[in-house]
């Protein structure tokens, strides 16, 4: 027990001293947070009249990013499977860092579904027990009780893990498998449940398609890892750990193989849509070439495309695959597109247009932006807490037995080199 | 590093493949297909019972409006006058617009007993039971005027109910209903503006 | 006034020891609620309108789980709050549904003239939001030939704005809920807010619904709407004669719809647009009478229902007279 209150002195220590980088970093993300609070504070008072969001399109960004940061909750299960199924040691090094990344990406799913909600104060509702949940006919329901068991798995995961490596004790074993293995259907599920969310609706042809898991689950696959390549490079050269090339490597190739998956999903979907030319079609009518010169989405579908069309061929060629440069321009590149292909491809052009034909075109207003923009800024604290308690327990030596951290304590940066202190 | 807690670095790699994985993805990511029919409660769940519904209560034929005394009893101009049976252009009565098939005026109103209609045997037909002429014509209507589905009725689904004769909604002389101007139309949906919404601030759209 | 005798009435239907058990539950979740986040949610939740903001209110459990002291209790405080509110006496009704109802619709396309009456009608019947505006009913305007051939509805016009309607080559489809049989707005919700009355009406418990707006995509018909911010009823004009699940004023951020006018037709009446329409195309009645006007025209009429492919089932048929 005593440990345990030693390990929570010792995080919250990590998380509130630094260098001044370090806060001059907190200070930045702290601006980003109050610009979303007082967007929230401008949504709070008038209501959910200062979005654009309107009857007939009652989802805008918020559920867009909240499709797209699902996947890239993947990022734990990316590493999950090489790291601990194939025991791959690079990979292994790093899967803590993919888990602080899904933790980040699931909290903000949950910021944005609250900021969504007219009525946040009521999400108990939502909860078994005390509300009275539709399960499991209701999607939605369904995805809150599985992305938040997926939190509270990576949230036990991670501060297990850390704990053990703080107390310097090999972790129970079974016990650490067993939740890192129950990990990877956990991330599978979250993902399929966020895409049943859309494609189980009938009223929407856009979305009514079988294919929606798989492209849900490859996007995911896309999107996750390469956020993580982006982070590791810069947590490399910010916070001077050592990662192994191998791993990066060995994440972008897997990564290419799943954006080539997802491309082929992607174009079978447009094939089907455009060469069968129902009334549904419509919908990827209006994301490719717009309706009528309501062409608000058709730069946003194209760039989207082009990006991951791009991204797929420099990372196929191994030649420029292995550039660093070109590997990090690609990974932003996979990222940016999947989060056009998800975050606006997916939601907006399934209520182009609405049920009975009525055309909004919806495009976000500064509230939302500035919404986003806080609730980004939040994911990116709580990265960055986390990381900032689990490098220095991951990427150092054993500490020593009469509590190296104890020694620490006092002068945190001379002791032993501390990765985060910059 | 890190995998400080694993066994030793040497001992052999598991051969063992963790089958059950694929069970649990099949487990967890199959929704359980949920039907309507649950979310329904029985009645006898329900706190908020019903009070019991009246019986089908006899049916009030709202009364035709009135005819514009200026012109009615007709009898106060045609009185003893001789009606002339030729189809023509009539100098009176140019208000009138006949719109009703091929019908002219003598077909329906009386020639002799100018107050009142007839039907095509020559019987008389009283004004307020015009009713009894129109369906001459129009009998395929009556059985679905009796049970409500042509023409208007208020009132009560179950319990007193207010039908309506032909001419209450439709004018003898031409039947077919007239245009209306209609309500005006809904405010299509519309990103937010401050100025003309109803939130106040200054605040300004702009679109990303 | 009809509330309190449909309390004595309930009162005397339900057993003790049904009443005794729900009351437990309902206790139980309020005090787990209450434990656990009074405070957090009080702070996340504190509502637009800080004066109404009522912890009885916020704990309030799911309208069919309430025993009856606390359905009393809630319709008290409900038409106090209204009242207040809109100066004259409001009250709430809860009358439940008829073992032997099942309430079915008809629509007479070939009259509808797309005069809209019926919209207003609503509007003024059941307190729909004037600003922003909100309306149930929405009369789509097809050329003729479109109908015919197929209602594609990407075709319809909703906007049209005529001298005279109708105008000449066209035809109207007027679209509100269709109270589907199978209604997909109900296997979405993830709260049960939203759920299918016996006598077949989809209600909405507006204390209950979170806003998530599922069920506006899930709908195939457009009839669900949210208030995207405090809806405003100008208090003359507001109707006094409400429903819990049906007519009552809306908070901010809850979906509504139409429920057939739950108000009237409980207690027998015709819906308003019924009422309203001039030409009489509106046609309502119970699906298990057959001497009512809607099995008579089911059994007479060609008729058809929107988007049948998708199998929701309406009750709402549109036919041909």
């Amino acid at each position: 027990m005593k440990s345990v209150m030693a390990f929570t002195f010792y995080a919250v220590r990590k998380m509130l001293l630094g260098g001044s980088a370090y806060y001059l970093w907190l200070a930045c993300l702290g601006v980003l947070i109050a610009v979303g609070i007082s967007g929230y504070h401008e949504q709070f008072v008038h209501g959910h009249i200062v979005t654009n969001m309107r009857d007939p399109v009652p989802w805008g960004i918020f559920i867009g990013t909240y499709a797209f940061l699902v996947g890239v909750a993947a990022a734990a299960m990316a590493l999950a499977v090489p790291g601990y199924v194939y025991h791959w040691k690079p990979i292994k090094d790093i899967v803590v860092l993919g888990e602080i990344i899904a933790i980040s990406a699931v909290i903000m799913c949950i910021l944005f579904v609250m900021a969504d909600l007219g009525h946040p104060e009521r999400f108990w509702h939502l909860l078994p027990i005390v509300g009275k949940p539709n399960l499991p006919s209701s999607m939605i329901g369904m995805n809150v009780m599985i992305l938040n068991g997926y939190l509270v798995l990576n949230i036990v995961i991670v501060s297990y893990f850390l704990y053990c490596s703080y107390v310097d004790r090999p972790y129970n074993k079974v016990l650490f498998m067993t939740l890192m293995l129950l990990s990877i259907p956990a991330a599978i599920s979250i993902h399929t449940t966020t895409a049943f969310i859309f494609n189980v609706l009938p009223a929407r042809p856009y979305w009514n398609s079988a294919i929606l898991v798989p492209r849900f689950i490859a996007t995911a696959l896309c999107a996750g890892p390469a956020l993580m390549v982006l982070a590791f490079q810069i947590l490399r050269k910010v916070a001077k750990i050592n990662i192994e090339d191998e791993a990066l490597n060995k994440i972008v190739e897997m990564m290419v193989i799943v954006l080539f998956v997802n491309l082929l999903l992607f174009f079978a979907e447009v094939v089907t849509e455009f060469r069968s030319a129902t009334a549904h079609t419509i919908h990827m009518q209006y994301y490719f070439t717009g309706i009528g010169g309501h062409v608000g989405l058709v730069t946003w579908a194209w760039s989207g495309a082009a990006c991951n069309i791009t991204a797929f061929f420099l990372l196929l060629i191994p030649k420029t695959r292995k550039n660093r440069i070109i590997m990090n321009l690609s990974c932003a590149l996979v990222f940016v597109g999947v989060f056009i292909e998800k975050g606006i491809g997916l939601v907006l052009p399934g209520f182009t247009p609405g049920t009975l034909g009525e055309l909004y075109e919806y495009s976000p207003s500064r509230v939302e932006v500035m919404i986003a923009i806080g609730i980004v800024g939040v994911g990116m604290l709580v990265f960055t807490l986390l990381s900032r308690v689990a490098i220095p327990l991951t990427f150092s030596e054993p500490l020593d037995d009469n509590g190296g951290i104890t020694a620490t304590r006092g002068e945190p940066d001379s002791y032993r080199p501390d990765p985060m202190g910059i | 590093m890190l995998a400080r807690g694993s066994k030793p670095r040497n001992a052999p790699p598991r051969r063992r493949r963790p089958r059950w994985i694929a069970v649990g993805i099949v487990l967890l990511a199959t929704p359980l297909l949920g039907s309507g029919k649950w979310a329904r409660p029985e009645n006898d769940d329900l706190h908020y019972p019903s009070r019991p519904l009246g019986p089908d209560a006899e049916a009030t034929l709202l009364p035709p409006p009135p005819i514009d005394d200026e012109y009615f009893p007709c009898g106060d101009c045609h009185e003893g006058e001789p009606a002339d049976p030729e189809r023509r252009e009539l100098d009176e009565h140019d208000y009138i617009e006949l719109k009703h098939g091929d019908l002219w005026c003598l077909d329906c109103h009386d020639t002799m007993e100018r107050d009142l209609l007839h039907l095509s045997d020559a019987s008389p037909v009283k004004m307020e039971e015009s009713w009894r002429l129109c369906t001459r014509c129009h009998a395929k209507k009556i059985p679905d005027w009796r049970a409500g589905v042509h023409g208007k009725r208020t009132g009560n689904w179950r319990g007193a109910k207010e039908y309506r004769t032909c001419v209450v909604c439709h004018d003898p002389h031409s039947p077919l209903f007239k245009p209306l101007q209609p309500k005006p139309p809904p405010i299509p949906a519309a990103p937010f503006n401050p100025s003309a919404g109803a939130a106040s601030e200054e605040v300004s759209h702009e679109g990303l | 006034m009809k509330g309190s005798e449909q309390k004595k009435n309930t009162e005397v239907t339900q057993t003790k020891k049904q009443a005794k058990m729900q009351d437990s539950r309902s206790v139980s979740r309020r005090n787990f609620m209450k434990a656990a986040g009074v405070g957090a949610g009080a702070l996340i939740g504190l509502p637009r309108d800080a004066d109404a903001f009522d912890l009885e209110e916020y704990f309030q459990d799911h309208f069919t789980e309430l025993s009856p002291e606390e359905i009393e209790r809630t319709i008290e405080r409900l038409e106090r709050k209204y009242s207040k509110k809109y100066g004259k006496a409001v009250t709430v009704d809860t009358t439940g549904p008829n073992d032997d109802v099942l309430f079915g619709y008809g629509l007479d396309i070939s009259r509808c003239i797309g005069c809209r009456r019926c919209v207003y009608g609503c509007v003024e019947e059941n307190n729909q939001s004037r600003d922003p505006q909100i309306h149930w009913i929405r009369v789509l305007e097809f050329d003729n030939d479109e109908v015919i051939r197929n209602i594609n509805f990407d075709e319809g016009d909703p906007f049209y704005d005529h001298e005279e309607a109708p105008a000449p080559g066209k035809s109207y489809l007027p679209i509100a809920c269709q109270q589907c049989e199978n209604p997909e707005c109900v296997k979405a919700c993830p709260t049960t807010a939203t759920w299918q009355e016996p006598d077949g009406i989809v209600v909405i418990d507006y204390d209950w619904c979170i806003g998530c707006r599922y069920c506006i995509a899930a709908c195939p018909y457009g009839a669900r709407h949210f208030n995207w911010t405090e809806p405003e009823i100008p208090a003359d004009e507001m109707n006094p004669n409400t429903h819990y699940l049906g007519n009552r004023p809306r908070p901010h951020g809850v979906v509504e719809k139409c429920t057939w006018c739950i108000q009237r037709t409980r207690h027998g009446r015709y819906p308003a647009c019924v009422e309203a329409c001039p030409v009489g195309a509106r046609k309502f009645g119970n699906l298990l009478d057959p001497d009512s006007e809607i099995r008579y025209l089911m059994e007479h009429k060609r008729t058809f229902v929107l988007k049948a492919e998708i199998d929701t089932k309406p009750k709402f048929f549109y036919f041909y007279g």
